[in-house]
């Protein structure tokens, strides 16, 4: 017979002390864009064809589908299998989903981010992206926010039209369960100017700003860039640090730190091992060239360790397992990382499993800790 | 003139080297001297006379032949302001910064910074002191 150990202490069960946060899970669509039409206007609905009796419109309408992976065929299916339920797409149903991944591995809160939206930032139209945006954000209070508490939730804006952006940041930032804001990539470095609006009304509303991969990186010609483009999708998606990279150095370039102090920046499902190169060889070039940067007044790795946080998924596996605390302590592990599932992705990282070799301590951390002081009150 | 002017008693001026007569040694003009092993730069900027070890505490460079100038003042985001115009030499290598007065760099003035030594004009004399 088994026996269940009582907490030893209140703290113990504590949710506020202990209860895991997880930073990236996608809730789905069943009908693709099709989902969103309640929540457009009558008049972007006819700007989209989405509800025209009118044959060549409605045709164009049933074959519009939002910019993603589509291009790289994951042979492993790019889903969990045991998320999918017949007639039923993985993470469309709020009430599965939580019993599936909240139940299952008792995650106290879960960021929900973007679902197929991941990559409107390389449409062509910013207004239809930020039409888009709206109807999604919409979508996610009523039927997922709603449904259960232990959600919550990122608003998604349209990264071409930084006005429209922050009116919808605005709009959205005191709603219940919001926690961030999720911004699609597009081919513009985060450290332009163009942005920094965007920047200012995260800080101002005091959310955190997340990025994600889309799978139209380099695909798109808005898309972000990548050093080519690449055939696979195991190339593609080992590659994706680069954007990473590059939007890394040059937020911290452009001295976006420094401008808006209260920005917090996640970096969703880019990895983070890179970061530990940039940090050393920003470090050192600085000394030599702070002349071009004179607004940097700190080392730069000091901006990326002071502002910037990393989702764990999908988590290294060194070789050694030995050089796992190592690599973390280099990393400065328990200041940076935030735990992630990517729930309902294939490459889902299981909160019991994935982070188990590490110290108890950098477990609370990672789990815990760090996502709390992102996310502030608004978490619980 | 020198003979009017007292010697500062607490300053230790170590061995007297002449390194040329002033009038060979004009605006914008270094000479690289070597005094017991250490390589030393003498620098005429703007007559104001500097002398500090040629070799950056960094990685060992030849700091000496680096170029003198003014720096970037800590500014907001966007903006620059060129200050301090010939106070400081740039590494030949990695580009690090250090004040000529002082020695200390810019970036870690306590823990990075090169061994300066004391120049004077004596006679029409360039003297340095090791």
């Amino acid at each position: 017979m088994t026996t269940v150990e009582a907490p030893r202490s209140a703290e113990l069960s504590d949710p506020k002390k202990t209860g895991i946060i997880d930073s990236d899970v996608h809730p789905n669509f069943v009908n693709g864009i099709r989902d969103l039409i309640p929540y457009m206007t009558e008049t972007w609905r006819a700007r989209l064809g989405v509800s025209s009796d009118d044959w060549a419109k409605g045709m164009a309408a049933a074959q519009f589908t939002l910019p993603l992976d589509y291009l790289y065929i994951n042979s492993a299916g790019a889903y969990r299998e045991d998320a999918a339920r017949p007639g039923m797409p993985p993470a469309t149903d709020p009430d599965f989903t939580a019993r599936h991944l909240l139940d299952t591995h008792n995650i106290y809160r879960a960021v929900l981010i973007a679902g197929q939206c991941l990559g409107i930032g390389s449409m062509p139209d910013g207004m239809v992206a930020a039409t888009i945006a709206q109807a999604y954000n919409e979508w996610m209070c009523e039927r997922w926010l709603q449904n259960d508490k232990r959600w919550r939730g990122a608003i998604c804006i349209a990264p071409q039209d930084p006005e429209a952006a922050v009116a919808e940041i605005d709009r959205m930032a005191k709603r219940d369960g919001i926690v961030a804001v999720f911004m699609p990539l597009g081919e513009i470095l985060m450290g332009e100017k163009h942005y920094w609006p965007i920047y200012e009304a995260c800080a101002r509303h005091e959310l955190p700003l997340m990025v994600h991969p889309s799978g139209t990186e380099n695909v798109f010609a808005k898309a972000p860039k990548m050093a080519g483009t690449p055939t696979f999708y195991l190339e593609w998606h080992t590659a994706l640090g680069q954007i990473h990279q590059s939007n890394t150095l040059s937020m911290i370039c452009h001295g976006v730190f420094e401008k808006f102090p209260k920005l917090k920046y996640i970096i969703v499902e880019g990895g983070f091992m890179w970061a530990l190169e940039v940090m050393w060889k920003l470090d050192r070039d600085w000394k030599g060239l702070r002349n071009e940067v004179p607004w940097l007044v700190k080392p730069p790795s000091e901006y990326l360790l002071n502002h910037i946080r990393f989702t764990t998924q999908p988590f290294i596996e060194p070789h050694d397992p030995k050089h796992l605390a190592p690599l973390m302590e280099m990393l400065h592990a328990d200041q940076v990382l935030m735990f992630s599932s990517d729930y309902p992705h294939w490459d889902f990282d299981n909160p019991d499993r994935s982070l188990a070799p590490l110290s108890k301590e950098l477990r609370h951390k990672i789990m815990v800790e760090t996502p709390r002081a992102v996310y502030g009150d608004r978490i619980d | 003139m020198t003979d009017t002017i007292p010697e500062p008693v607490t300053t230790p001026r170590g061995t007297r080297h002449v390194i040329d007569k002033l009038e060979n040694f004009p605006y914008g003009d270094r000479r690289v001297v070597t005094i017991d092993g250490r390589s030393i730069g003498v620098l005429n900027v703007g007559g104001k006379f500097y002398a500090l070890r040629n070799n950056c505490p960094h990685a060992g460079a030849p700091l000496c032949e680096g170029v003198v100038k003014g720096t970037m003042d800590d500014t907001p985001v966007h903006e620059y302001r060129y200050i301090r115009h010939n106070e400081f030499i740039t590494c030949p290598w990695h580009g690090f910064e250090f004040e000529l007065e002082t020695g200390r760099s810019i970036v870690d003035p306590q823990k990075m910074r090169v061994r300066t030594y004391e120049v004077a004009v004596e006679d029409g004399d360039v003297v340095l002191y090791v």
